[in-house]
Protein backbone atom coordinates (compact mmCIF):
# COMPACT_ATOMS: atom_id res chain seq x y z
CA UNK A 1 0.00 0.00 0.00
CA UNK A 2 2.46 2.23 1.51
CA UNK A 3 4.87 1.48 -1.88
CA UNK A 4 1.98 2.53 -4.49
CA UNK A 5 1.58 5.39 -2.42
CA UNK A 6 5.22 6.73 -3.10
CA UNK A 7 5.03 5.86 -6.54
CA UNK A 8 0.87 7.65 -7.49
CA UNK A 9 2.78 10.84 -5.72
CA UNK A 10 5.77 10.34 -7.92
CA UNK A 11 3.54 10.51 -10.71
CA UNK A 12 1.61 13.38 -9.97
CA UNK A 13 4.74 15.32 -8.87
CA UNK A 14 6.97 14.31 -12.23
CA UNK A 15 3.85 15.24 -14.59
CA UNK A 16 1.34 17.67 -12.79
CA UNK A 17 3.30 19.80 -10.25
CA UNK A 18 7.11 19.60 -11.23
CA UNK A 19 8.93 21.56 -8.91
CA UNK A 20 6.45 21.87 -6.15
CA UNK A 21 7.46 20.92 -2.46
CA UNK A 22 6.62 17.33 -1.37
CA UNK A 23 4.74 18.78 1.21
CA UNK A 24 2.35 20.90 -0.53
CA UNK A 25 0.27 17.99 -1.55
CA UNK A 26 -2.12 16.12 1.31
CA UNK A 27 -2.86 12.16 0.22
CA UNK A 28 -6.43 13.53 0.77
CA UNK A 29 -6.44 16.31 -1.08
CA UNK A 30 -8.91 16.84 -4.08
CA UNK A 31 -7.36 16.88 -7.37
CA UNK A 32 -9.93 18.74 -9.06
CA UNK A 33 -10.25 21.08 -6.36
CA UNK A 34 -6.84 22.08 -6.20
CA UNK A 35 -6.29 22.34 -9.54
CA UNK A 36 -3.61 19.75 -9.48
CA UNK A 37 -5.09 17.74 -12.66
CA UNK A 38 -7.09 18.91 -15.60
CA UNK A 39 -8.95 16.48 -17.93
CA UNK A 40 -5.51 15.76 -19.98
CA UNK A 41 -4.11 14.69 -16.83
CA UNK A 42 -7.23 12.48 -15.95
CA UNK A 43 -6.61 10.40 -19.55
CA UNK A 44 -2.82 11.00 -18.85
CA UNK A 45 -3.35 9.59 -15.30
CA UNK A 46 -5.72 6.47 -16.48
CA UNK A 47 -2.78 5.60 -18.95
CA UNK A 48 -0.28 5.55 -16.51
CA UNK A 49 -2.77 3.21 -13.92
CA UNK A 50 -3.79 0.66 -16.81
CA UNK A 51 0.11 1.02 -18.19
CA UNK A 52 1.78 0.42 -14.38
CA UNK A 53 -0.57 -1.63 -12.45
CA UNK A 54 -1.12 -3.84 -15.51
CA UNK A 55 -4.94 -3.06 -14.97
CA UNK A 56 -7.71 -1.85 -17.33
CA UNK A 57 -9.85 1.06 -15.77
CA UNK A 58 -13.75 0.86 -17.69
CA UNK A 59 -15.08 3.96 -18.80
CA UNK A 60 -17.82 3.54 -15.65
CA UNK A 61 -14.76 3.76 -13.29
CA UNK A 62 -13.66 7.30 -14.32
CA UNK A 63 -15.18 9.02 -11.61
CA UNK A 64 -14.10 11.13 -9.11
CA UNK A 65 -14.30 8.19 -5.95
CA UNK A 66 -11.76 6.23 -7.41
CA UNK A 67 -9.13 8.85 -9.01
CA UNK A 68 -9.50 12.71 -8.00
CA UNK A 69 -6.66 11.97 -4.43
CA UNK A 70 -4.07 10.03 -3.69
CA UNK A 71 -5.83 7.44 -1.29
CA UNK A 72 -8.57 7.32 -3.40
CA UNK A 73 -6.40 6.31 -6.36
CA UNK A 74 -4.35 3.97 -3.91
CA UNK A 75 -7.53 2.22 -3.00
CA UNK A 76 -8.99 1.39 -6.47
CA UNK A 77 -5.86 0.31 -7.32
CA UNK A 78 -6.00 -2.00 -4.42
CA UNK A 79 -9.30 -3.14 -5.76
CA UNK A 80 -8.98 -3.47 -9.21
CA UNK A 81 -5.35 -5.75 -8.20
CA UNK A 82 -6.56 -7.82 -5.79
CA UNK B 1 -30.57 48.07 -25.73
CA UNK B 2 -27.83 46.95 -23.44
CA UNK B 3 -26.06 43.71 -22.03
CA UNK B 4 -27.90 44.62 -18.68
CA UNK B 5 -31.39 44.56 -19.83
CA UNK B 6 -31.50 40.93 -20.77
CA UNK B 7 -31.09 40.32 -16.83
CA UNK B 8 -33.32 43.23 -15.96
CA UNK B 9 -36.35 41.80 -18.37
CA UNK B 10 -35.94 38.02 -17.28
CA UNK B 11 -35.83 39.34 -13.75
CA UNK B 12 -38.91 40.82 -14.17
CA UNK B 13 -40.46 38.54 -16.03
CA UNK B 14 -39.10 35.30 -14.49
CA UNK B 15 -38.51 36.36 -11.24
CA UNK B 16 -38.79 33.12 -9.11
CA UNK B 17 -37.62 30.69 -12.07
CA UNK B 18 -34.51 29.07 -11.63
CA UNK B 19 -31.58 29.91 -13.92
CA UNK B 20 -28.41 28.82 -12.39
CA UNK B 21 -27.77 25.55 -10.74
CA UNK B 22 -24.13 24.33 -9.66
CA UNK B 23 -23.34 21.58 -7.41
CA UNK B 24 -26.21 21.49 -4.71
CA UNK B 25 -27.05 25.26 -4.54
CA UNK B 26 -29.15 27.04 -7.36
CA UNK B 27 -30.42 30.63 -7.85
CA UNK B 28 -33.89 32.53 -9.12
CA UNK B 29 -33.28 35.77 -11.86
CA UNK B 30 -34.27 37.64 -8.51
CA UNK B 31 -31.28 36.58 -6.74
CA UNK B 32 -29.19 37.17 -9.68
CA UNK B 33 -30.67 40.32 -10.31
CA UNK B 34 -30.22 41.97 -6.59
CA UNK B 35 -27.16 40.60 -6.26
CA UNK B 36 -25.93 42.23 -9.52
CA UNK B 37 -27.62 45.58 -8.56
CA UNK B 38 -25.66 45.03 -5.33
CA UNK B 39 -22.35 44.50 -6.85
CA UNK B 40 -22.86 47.86 -8.80
CA UNK B 41 -23.89 49.50 -6.03
CA UNK B 42 -21.11 48.60 -3.90
CA UNK B 43 -18.77 49.96 -6.99
CA UNK B 44 -20.03 53.30 -6.88
CA UNK B 45 -19.41 52.95 -3.25
CA UNK B 46 -15.72 52.31 -3.83
CA UNK B 47 -15.55 55.39 -6.21
CA UNK B 48 -15.18 53.57 -9.48
CA UNK B 49 -15.77 56.05 -12.85
CA UNK B 50 -17.53 54.83 -16.30
CA UNK B 51 -15.43 52.87 -18.10
CA UNK B 52 -13.48 51.44 -15.98
CA UNK B 53 -12.25 48.23 -16.25
CA UNK B 54 -13.21 45.18 -13.82
CA UNK B 55 -11.27 41.84 -14.25
CA UNK B 56 -13.08 38.65 -12.84
CA UNK B 57 -10.92 35.74 -11.39
CA UNK B 58 -13.15 33.90 -10.40
CA UNK B 59 -14.51 29.93 -11.24
CA UNK B 60 -17.86 30.46 -9.05
CA UNK B 61 -21.02 30.98 -11.73
CA UNK B 62 -22.89 32.71 -9.32
CA UNK B 63 -19.92 35.04 -8.39
CA UNK B 64 -18.70 35.47 -11.60
CA UNK B 65 -22.35 36.52 -13.22
CA UNK B 66 -22.97 38.97 -10.70
CA UNK B 67 -20.12 40.54 -10.67
CA UNK B 68 -20.24 40.68 -14.68
CA UNK B 69 -23.58 42.01 -14.64
CA UNK B 70 -22.18 44.41 -11.89
CA UNK B 71 -19.38 45.96 -13.45
CA UNK B 72 -21.44 46.66 -16.48
CA UNK B 73 -24.18 48.61 -14.02
CA UNK B 74 -21.80 50.50 -12.92
CA UNK B 75 -20.62 51.24 -17.01
CA UNK B 76 -17.36 49.41 -16.57
CA UNK B 77 -16.07 46.70 -18.69
CA UNK B 78 -15.99 43.31 -17.77
CA UNK B 79 -12.49 41.44 -17.86
CA UNK B 80 -12.94 37.74 -17.67
CA UNK B 81 -9.58 36.18 -16.89
CA UNK B 82 -8.67 32.97 -17.65
CA UNK B 83 -8.09 31.17 -14.21
CA UNK B 84 -5.63 29.08 -14.72
CA UNK B 85 -3.15 31.32 -14.90
CA UNK B 86 0.54 31.89 -13.56
CA UNK B 87 2.02 35.45 -11.83
CA UNK B 88 3.35 36.17 -14.96
CA UNK B 89 0.18 35.89 -17.32
CA UNK B 90 -2.08 37.29 -14.45
CA UNK B 91 0.35 40.61 -13.85
CA UNK B 92 0.51 41.26 -18.21
CA UNK B 93 -3.32 41.05 -18.57
CA UNK B 94 -4.14 43.24 -16.05
CA UNK B 95 -1.47 45.59 -16.99
CA UNK B 96 -2.55 45.65 -20.13
CA UNK B 97 -5.91 46.39 -19.80
CA UNK B 98 -4.83 49.00 -16.82
CA UNK B 99 -7.85 46.94 -14.51
CA UNK B 100 -8.54 49.06 -11.51
CA UNK B 101 -11.01 46.72 -10.28
CA UNK B 102 -9.54 42.74 -9.41
CA UNK B 103 -12.25 40.42 -8.35
CA UNK B 104 -10.91 37.72 -7.31
CA UNK B 105 -11.97 33.84 -5.61
CA UNK B 106 -9.87 33.09 -2.75
CA UNK B 107 -7.88 29.90 -4.13
CA UNK B 108 -6.43 32.60 -6.47
CA UNK B 109 -5.65 34.93 -3.69
CA UNK B 110 -1.89 33.73 -3.96
CA UNK B 111 -1.44 34.86 -7.97
CA UNK B 112 -3.40 38.01 -7.27
CA UNK B 113 -0.89 38.92 -4.12
CA UNK B 114 2.42 37.79 -6.48
CA UNK B 115 1.14 39.97 -9.40
CA UNK B 116 0.16 43.66 -7.13
CA UNK B 117 3.94 44.36 -6.77
CA UNK B 118 4.06 44.32 -10.90
CA UNK B 119 0.41 46.03 -11.64
CA UNK B 120 0.01 49.46 -10.47
CA UNK B 121 -3.39 50.09 -12.22
CA UNK B 122 -5.50 47.86 -10.50
CA UNK B 123 -7.15 50.31 -6.72
CA UNK B 124 -9.14 47.58 -5.30
CA UNK B 125 -9.26 44.14 -4.74
CA UNK B 126 -12.62 42.33 -4.10
CA UNK B 127 -12.34 38.41 -2.59
CA UNK B 128 -14.49 36.27 -2.54
CA UNK B 129 -14.70 33.22 0.67
CA UNK B 130 -11.86 34.62 3.17
CA UNK B 131 -11.82 38.46 2.92
CA UNK B 132 -9.89 39.85 6.00
CA UNK B 133 -7.41 37.32 6.85
CA UNK B 134 -4.42 39.46 6.69
CA UNK B 135 -3.42 39.25 2.87
CA UNK B 136 -0.90 41.54 2.68
CA UNK B 137 -0.82 43.07 -1.18
CA UNK B 138 2.20 45.28 -1.23
CA UNK B 139 0.85 48.68 -2.65
CA UNK B 140 -1.71 51.10 -2.21
CA UNK B 141 -4.32 48.46 -3.39
CA UNK B 142 -7.47 48.36 -1.19
CA UNK B 143 -9.10 44.94 -0.04
CA UNK B 144 -12.89 44.22 0.06
CA UNK B 145 -14.99 41.74 0.39
CA UNK B 146 -17.09 40.41 -1.84
CA UNK B 147 -20.42 39.94 0.05
CA UNK B 148 -19.68 43.49 1.58
CA UNK B 149 -20.17 44.95 -1.87
CA UNK B 150 -22.58 42.60 -3.05
CA UNK B 151 -24.29 43.07 -0.20
CA UNK B 152 -25.22 47.10 -0.56
CA UNK B 153 -28.34 47.96 -1.12
CA UNK B 154 -29.48 48.20 -4.65
CA UNK B 155 -29.33 52.32 -6.41
CA UNK B 156 -32.24 53.53 -7.97
CA UNK B 157 -31.48 52.83 -11.73
CA UNK B 158 -31.03 56.40 -12.26
CA UNK B 159 -28.09 56.23 -10.26
CA UNK B 160 -26.12 54.50 -12.78
CA UNK B 161 -24.07 56.02 -15.08
CA UNK B 162 -25.87 56.38 -18.76
CA UNK B 163 -24.25 53.49 -21.11
CA UNK B 164 -25.04 53.38 -25.18
CA UNK B 165 -24.70 50.20 -27.12
CA UNK B 166 -22.00 51.57 -28.77
CA UNK B 167 -20.17 51.20 -25.50
CA UNK B 168 -17.38 48.71 -24.99
CA UNK B 169 -18.79 45.88 -22.55
CA UNK B 170 -15.97 43.12 -22.74
CA UNK B 171 -12.33 42.75 -23.56
CA UNK B 172 -11.36 38.83 -24.19
CA UNK B 173 -8.23 38.08 -24.13
CA UNK B 174 -6.99 36.28 -27.06
CA UNK B 175 -3.82 34.41 -28.14
CA UNK B 176 -1.62 35.99 -30.27
CA UNK B 177 0.36 34.42 -32.95
CA UNK B 178 3.32 37.14 -32.09
CA UNK B 179 3.81 36.68 -28.62
CA UNK B 180 1.52 38.17 -25.67
CA UNK B 181 -2.40 37.54 -25.50
CA UNK B 182 -4.25 40.78 -26.85
CA UNK B 183 -7.51 41.66 -25.77
CA UNK B 184 -10.48 41.90 -28.02
CA UNK B 185 -12.52 44.39 -27.37
CA UNK B 186 -16.42 44.44 -28.12
CA UNK B 187 -19.17 46.87 -27.71
CA UNK B 188 -22.38 46.06 -26.16
CA UNK B 189 -23.99 45.98 -29.37
CA UNK B 190 -21.75 43.83 -30.84
CA UNK B 191 -22.57 41.37 -28.02
CA UNK B 192 -25.81 41.70 -28.46
CA UNK B 193 -25.96 40.98 -32.72
CA UNK B 194 -24.11 37.95 -32.11
CA UNK B 195 -26.42 36.57 -29.07
CA UNK B 196 -29.65 37.67 -31.12
CA UNK B 197 -28.41 35.69 -33.82
CA UNK B 198 -27.61 32.56 -31.90
CA UNK B 199 -31.20 32.44 -29.94
CA UNK B 200 -32.87 32.77 -33.61
CA UNK B 201 -31.07 29.77 -35.35
CA UNK B 202 -30.91 27.59 -31.93
CA UNK B 203 -34.49 28.73 -31.62
CA UNK B 204 -33.79 28.90 -27.71
CA UNK B 205 -36.64 29.06 -25.63
CA UNK B 206 -37.31 30.04 -21.98
CA UNK B 207 -37.54 26.89 -21.10
CA UNK B 208 -34.14 25.59 -22.42
CA UNK B 209 -31.54 24.35 -20.17
CA UNK B 210 -28.25 24.21 -20.90
CA UNK B 211 -26.00 22.14 -19.57
CA UNK B 212 -22.98 24.50 -19.39
CA UNK B 213 -18.95 23.52 -19.02
CA UNK B 214 -16.98 25.74 -20.88
CA UNK B 215 -15.50 28.47 -18.68
CA UNK B 216 -17.43 32.05 -18.96
CA UNK B 217 -14.11 33.92 -19.27
CA UNK B 218 -14.13 31.93 -23.25
CA UNK B 219 -16.05 33.78 -25.83
CA UNK B 220 -18.02 30.79 -26.29
CA UNK B 221 -19.14 29.63 -22.79
CA UNK B 222 -19.55 34.02 -22.60
CA UNK B 223 -21.86 33.59 -25.92
CA UNK B 224 -23.46 30.39 -23.93
CA UNK B 225 -24.27 32.35 -20.77
CA UNK B 226 -25.62 35.54 -22.80
CA UNK B 227 -27.87 33.76 -24.80
CA UNK B 228 -29.16 31.63 -22.17
CA UNK B 229 -30.05 34.74 -20.10
CA UNK B 230 -31.35 36.35 -22.79
CA UNK B 231 -34.40 34.13 -23.35
CA UNK B 232 -35.11 33.57 -19.91
CA UNK B 233 -33.14 29.64 -19.83
CA UNK B 234 -31.73 27.87 -17.51
CA UNK B 235 -27.62 27.45 -17.03
CA UNK B 236 -26.59 24.37 -15.20
CA UNK B 237 -22.61 24.67 -14.28
CA UNK B 238 -20.01 22.38 -13.96
CA UNK B 239 -17.05 23.73 -15.86
CA UNK B 240 -14.91 20.99 -14.58
CA UNK B 241 -14.72 18.63 -17.43
CA UNK B 242 -12.35 16.45 -14.99
CA UNK B 243 -15.27 13.15 -14.94
CA UNK B 244 -17.59 13.20 -17.66
CA UNK B 245 -19.46 10.32 -15.95
CA UNK B 246 -20.26 13.02 -13.79
CA UNK B 247 -21.20 15.66 -15.92
CA UNK B 248 -23.75 13.03 -17.57
CA UNK B 249 -25.48 12.25 -14.32
CA UNK B 250 -26.16 16.28 -13.98
CA UNK B 251 -26.97 16.45 -17.68
CA UNK B 252 -29.65 13.57 -16.85
CA UNK B 253 -30.63 14.88 -13.25
CA UNK B 254 -31.46 18.30 -14.25
CA UNK B 255 -32.84 17.03 -17.64
CA UNK B 256 -30.92 19.83 -20.02
CA UNK B 257 -32.07 20.21 -23.24
CA UNK B 258 -29.15 21.86 -24.43
CA UNK B 259 -25.07 20.42 -24.54
CA UNK B 260 -22.00 22.49 -25.90
CA UNK B 261 -18.56 21.44 -26.12
CA UNK B 262 -15.63 21.81 -27.81
CA UNK B 263 -14.41 18.77 -30.23
CA UNK B 264 -11.91 17.58 -27.23
CA UNK B 265 -15.42 17.83 -25.17
CA UNK B 266 -17.17 14.91 -27.29
CA UNK B 267 -14.07 13.51 -28.36
CA UNK B 268 -14.19 12.69 -24.02
CA UNK B 269 -17.49 11.60 -24.04
CA UNK B 270 -17.70 9.04 -26.84
CA UNK B 271 -13.94 7.43 -25.96
CA UNK B 272 -14.14 7.98 -22.62
CA UNK B 273 -17.21 8.03 -20.29
CA UNK B 274 -20.32 5.62 -20.07
CA UNK B 275 -22.41 7.94 -22.18
CA UNK B 276 -23.88 4.80 -24.02
CA UNK B 277 -25.52 4.12 -20.95
CA UNK B 278 -27.15 7.30 -20.34
CA UNK B 279 -30.16 8.33 -22.59
CA UNK B 280 -31.56 11.78 -22.03
CA UNK B 281 -35.45 11.98 -23.36
CA UNK B 282 -35.12 15.94 -22.81
CA UNK B 283 -31.86 16.62 -24.80
CA UNK B 284 -32.77 18.84 -27.58
CA UNK B 285 -29.24 20.36 -29.25
CA UNK B 286 -25.66 19.91 -28.88
CA UNK B 287 -23.90 22.49 -30.12
CA UNK B 288 -19.65 22.36 -31.50
CA UNK B 289 -17.47 25.05 -32.24
CA UNK B 290 -13.81 26.15 -30.79
CA UNK B 291 -12.09 24.17 -33.60
CA UNK B 292 -12.69 21.89 -36.35
CA UNK B 293 -14.62 18.50 -35.15
CA UNK B 294 -13.58 15.42 -37.83
CA UNK B 295 -16.52 14.32 -39.91
CA UNK B 296 -15.99 10.39 -38.02
CA UNK B 297 -16.31 12.56 -34.61
CA UNK B 298 -19.45 14.03 -35.81
CA UNK B 299 -20.73 10.98 -36.95
CA UNK B 300 -20.18 9.26 -34.15
CA UNK B 301 -22.06 11.60 -32.50
CA UNK B 302 -24.88 11.68 -34.31
CA UNK B 303 -25.33 7.99 -33.77
CA UNK B 304 -24.68 7.98 -30.26
CA UNK B 305 -27.61 11.15 -29.81
CA UNK B 306 -30.05 9.87 -31.95
CA UNK B 307 -32.74 12.55 -32.44
CA UNK B 308 -31.02 15.51 -31.12
CA UNK B 309 -29.77 18.37 -33.37
CA UNK B 310 -26.37 18.77 -33.68
CA UNK B 311 -25.28 22.37 -34.56
CA UNK B 312 -21.47 22.74 -36.36
CA UNK B 313 -20.34 25.83 -35.61
CA UNK B 314 -17.47 28.53 -36.42
CA UNK B 315 -16.48 31.22 -35.50
CA UNK B 316 -13.91 33.83 -33.68
CA UNK B 317 -13.55 36.03 -30.09
CA UNK B 318 -12.46 39.00 -32.48
CA UNK B 319 -16.73 38.45 -33.87
CA UNK B 320 -18.49 38.25 -30.23
CA UNK B 321 -17.85 34.17 -30.93
CA UNK B 322 -20.24 33.09 -33.68
CA UNK B 323 -19.77 33.29 -37.59
CA UNK B 324 -21.39 30.92 -39.16
CA UNK B 325 -22.90 27.28 -38.32
CA UNK B 326 -24.09 24.08 -40.50
CA UNK B 327 -27.56 23.24 -40.07
CA UNK B 328 -28.43 20.10 -38.36
CA UNK B 329 -30.14 18.84 -41.11
CA UNK B 330 -27.36 19.42 -43.65
CA UNK B 331 -24.59 17.66 -40.85
CA UNK B 332 -24.67 14.30 -42.94
CA UNK B 333 -24.85 15.91 -46.84
CA UNK B 334 -21.93 18.55 -45.64
CA UNK B 335 -19.68 16.43 -43.50
CA UNK B 336 -16.58 19.18 -42.50
CA UNK B 337 -18.27 22.04 -43.84
CA UNK B 338 -18.91 24.61 -40.86
CA UNK B 339 -22.12 25.64 -43.28
CA UNK B 340 -22.66 29.62 -43.74
CA UNK B 341 -23.09 32.58 -42.13
CA UNK B 342 -25.22 32.58 -39.39
CA UNK B 343 -28.15 35.96 -39.48
CA UNK B 344 -26.38 39.20 -39.42
CA UNK B 345 -23.41 37.84 -40.94
CA UNK B 346 -22.08 38.10 -44.27
CA UNK B 347 -19.27 35.84 -45.04
CA UNK B 348 -16.88 36.15 -47.86
CA UNK B 349 -13.81 34.24 -49.29
CA UNK B 350 -11.16 36.79 -50.52
CA UNK B 351 -7.76 36.77 -52.43
CA UNK B 352 -4.41 38.95 -51.11
CA UNK B 353 -5.92 41.68 -52.97
CA UNK B 354 -8.75 41.77 -51.30
CA UNK B 355 -10.66 40.39 -54.50
CA UNK B 356 -13.59 37.48 -54.05
CA UNK B 357 -12.38 34.46 -55.39
CA UNK B 358 -14.00 31.93 -57.79
CA UNK B 359 -16.52 29.25 -55.93
CA UNK B 360 -14.00 26.35 -55.29
CA UNK B 361 -11.14 28.45 -54.89
CA UNK B 362 -9.39 29.24 -51.62
CA UNK B 363 -9.41 31.88 -50.21
CA UNK B 364 -9.18 34.17 -46.68
CA UNK B 365 -12.63 34.14 -44.66
CA UNK B 366 -14.01 37.64 -44.20
CA UNK B 367 -16.98 38.55 -42.08
CA UNK B 368 -18.69 41.46 -42.02
CA UNK B 369 -21.46 42.09 -39.24
CA UNK B 370 -23.13 43.89 -36.20
CA UNK B 371 -20.95 41.40 -33.92
CA UNK B 372 -17.33 41.85 -35.21
CA UNK B 373 -15.68 43.79 -32.75
CA UNK B 374 -14.38 47.29 -31.94
CA UNK B 375 -10.93 46.27 -32.13
CA UNK B 376 -7.68 45.01 -30.33
CA UNK B 377 -7.16 47.00 -26.69
CA UNK B 378 -4.55 50.00 -27.38
CA UNK B 379 -3.15 47.84 -30.47
CA UNK B 380 -4.08 49.85 -33.55
CA UNK B 381 -1.13 47.94 -35.74
CA UNK B 382 -2.69 44.67 -34.74
CA UNK B 383 -6.41 46.18 -35.05
CA UNK B 384 -5.73 47.10 -38.90
CA UNK B 385 -4.42 44.24 -39.98
CA UNK B 386 -7.56 42.48 -39.19
CA UNK B 387 -10.07 45.24 -39.26
CA UNK B 388 -9.79 46.52 -43.24
CA UNK B 389 -12.55 47.88 -45.46
CA UNK B 390 -13.93 44.42 -46.52
CA UNK B 391 -14.35 43.46 -42.74
CA UNK B 392 -12.55 41.21 -40.52
CA UNK B 393 -10.43 39.43 -41.57
CA UNK B 394 -10.32 35.97 -39.74
CA UNK B 395 -7.28 34.46 -41.29
CA UNK B 396 -8.75 31.37 -41.81
CA UNK B 397 -8.72 29.85 -45.15
CA UNK B 398 -11.59 28.10 -46.63
CA UNK B 399 -13.07 26.93 -49.55
CA UNK B 400 -17.03 27.22 -50.69
CA UNK B 401 -18.82 24.79 -52.56
CA UNK B 402 -21.56 25.22 -55.69
CA UNK B 403 -24.79 25.67 -52.71
CA UNK B 404 -22.29 27.90 -50.41
CA UNK B 405 -21.47 26.16 -47.86
CA UNK B 406 -17.94 26.59 -46.42
CA UNK B 407 -14.77 23.89 -45.43
CA UNK B 408 -12.22 25.42 -43.84
CA UNK B 409 -8.84 24.26 -45.74
CA UNK B 410 -6.31 26.05 -43.44
CA UNK B 411 -5.04 28.67 -40.88
CA UNK B 412 -2.61 31.39 -41.85
CA UNK B 413 -1.51 31.44 -38.39
CA UNK B 414 0.02 28.63 -36.38
CA UNK B 415 -2.14 28.80 -33.28
CA UNK B 416 -2.19 25.37 -31.57
CA UNK B 417 -5.77 24.46 -30.38
CA UNK B 418 -5.39 21.75 -27.54
CA UNK B 419 -8.47 21.52 -25.84
CA UNK B 420 -10.38 24.69 -25.37
CA UNK B 421 -7.73 26.76 -25.66
CA UNK B 422 -5.74 28.65 -28.56
CA UNK B 423 -2.89 29.01 -27.70
CA UNK B 424 0.22 30.98 -29.02
CA UNK B 425 3.53 28.77 -29.66
CA UNK B 426 6.11 31.76 -29.19
CA UNK B 427 4.84 32.89 -26.37
CA UNK B 428 5.95 29.40 -24.92
CA UNK B 429 8.85 29.66 -27.05
CA UNK B 430 9.47 32.77 -25.55
CA UNK B 431 9.81 31.26 -22.12
CA UNK B 432 11.42 28.28 -23.18
CA UNK B 433 14.48 30.48 -24.73
CA UNK B 434 15.09 32.18 -21.63
CA UNK B 435 16.42 28.64 -20.31
CA UNK B 436 20.08 28.92 -19.77
CA UNK B 437 20.40 25.67 -21.44
CA UNK B 438 18.10 26.44 -24.50
CA UNK B 439 19.60 27.15 -27.74
CA UNK B 440 16.59 27.04 -30.18
CA UNK B 441 13.23 26.06 -29.77
CA UNK B 442 10.13 25.49 -31.85
CA UNK B 443 6.72 24.57 -30.74
CA UNK B 444 4.24 22.81 -32.62
CA UNK B 445 1.17 20.88 -32.26
CA UNK B 446 0.82 17.34 -32.82
CA UNK B 447 -2.22 16.05 -33.47
CA UNK B 448 -4.33 14.05 -30.44
CA UNK B 449 -7.42 11.97 -30.67
CA UNK B 450 -8.77 13.89 -27.60
CA UNK B 451 -7.17 17.27 -27.65
CA UNK B 452 -7.45 18.24 -30.99
CA UNK B 453 -3.80 18.72 -30.87
CA UNK B 454 -0.84 18.63 -27.99
CA UNK B 455 1.99 20.89 -27.47
CA UNK B 456 5.39 19.68 -28.55
CA UNK B 457 8.25 21.18 -27.67
CA UNK B 458 11.21 21.14 -30.25
CA UNK B 459 14.59 21.61 -28.57
CA UNK B 460 18.07 22.14 -29.00
CA UNK B 461 20.52 22.84 -25.77
CA UNK B 462 23.62 24.70 -25.73
CA UNK B 463 26.72 22.56 -26.44
CA UNK B 464 28.04 21.09 -23.17
CA UNK B 465 24.80 21.70 -21.58
CA UNK B 466 22.36 18.86 -20.37
CA UNK B 467 18.79 19.26 -19.11
CA UNK B 468 15.67 17.33 -18.58
CA UNK B 469 12.24 17.55 -19.94
CA UNK B 470 11.28 17.79 -16.11
CA UNK B 471 13.25 20.60 -15.75
CA UNK B 472 11.96 22.18 -18.19
CA UNK B 473 8.52 21.87 -17.71
CA UNK B 474 9.25 23.26 -13.91
CA UNK B 475 10.89 25.98 -15.81
CA UNK B 476 7.87 27.15 -18.14
CA UNK B 477 5.54 26.28 -14.59
CA UNK B 478 7.01 29.49 -13.09
CA UNK B 479 5.63 31.75 -16.07
CA UNK B 480 2.94 29.82 -18.22
CA UNK B 481 -0.59 28.59 -17.33
CA UNK B 482 -0.64 25.12 -17.27
CA UNK B 483 -2.74 24.70 -20.30
CA UNK B 484 0.74 26.18 -22.08
CA UNK B 485 3.30 23.65 -20.13
CA UNK B 486 4.07 21.71 -22.98
CA UNK B 487 2.74 18.10 -23.27
CA UNK B 488 6.08 16.59 -24.52
CA UNK B 489 9.62 17.93 -24.78
CA UNK B 490 12.17 16.66 -27.73
CA UNK B 491 15.37 16.50 -27.97
CA UNK B 492 16.88 17.52 -31.51
CA UNK B 493 20.07 17.84 -33.07
CA UNK B 494 19.35 20.41 -35.87
CA UNK B 495 15.76 21.80 -36.80
CA UNK B 496 14.71 21.78 -40.38
CA UNK B 497 15.21 25.59 -41.71
CA UNK B 498 13.75 27.33 -44.70
CA UNK B 499 17.16 28.99 -46.43
CA UNK B 500 16.37 32.56 -44.71
CA UNK B 501 16.81 30.48 -41.35
CA UNK B 502 13.45 29.99 -40.23
CA UNK B 503 12.35 27.03 -38.57
CA UNK B 504 10.19 25.17 -40.91
CA UNK B 505 7.06 23.59 -38.79
CA UNK B 506 5.56 21.77 -41.28
CA UNK B 507 8.87 19.91 -42.00
CA UNK B 508 9.25 19.85 -37.85
CA UNK B 509 5.28 18.49 -37.71
CA UNK B 510 6.19 15.30 -40.03
CA UNK B 511 9.35 14.61 -38.39
CA UNK B 512 7.99 14.35 -34.73
CA UNK B 513 4.75 12.09 -36.48
CA UNK B 514 7.59 9.47 -37.61
CA UNK B 515 9.21 9.72 -34.40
Amino acid sequence: MQANIERIRAFIFSNFLFDADEGTLDNDASFLEQGIIDSTGVLELVEWLEETFSMKVQDEELIPENLDSVNRLTRFIAQKTA
Amino acid sequence: MLLTDYLKAAAEQWSEKTVLIHGNKDFTYSDLDKAAMGVAAGLQKIGVEPGFRGALLIDDPYEYIVSYFGILLAGGIVVGLNTQTSDASLAYVLNDCQASVLFSADKFIGHAQASMPLVSSVQKLIVSGIADKGVHLGNSCQMHSFNDICGCPQPALHALPYRSSCDFAQIIYTSGTTGKPKGVVLRHANLIANTSSIVSYLDLQSSDRVMAVLPFFYSYGNSIMLTHLAVGGSLVVNQSFLYPNVILQQMLDHEVTGFSGVPSTFALLLNRSAVASFSFPKLRYLTQAGAAMSPELTRRLKSTFQGVKIFIMYGQTEASARLSYLHPDEVERKPGSIGKGIPGVELTLRDRMGMPVQKGEVGEIVARGENIMAGYWQRPVETREVLRSEGLWTGDLARCDEEGFLYIVSRKNDLIKSGSHRIGPKEIEDVLTEHTAVYEVAVIGIPDEILDERICACIILRPGCECSEKELKAHCKKYLPRYKIPHSIIFFRDLPKTTSGKVQKSDLRLMVSTL
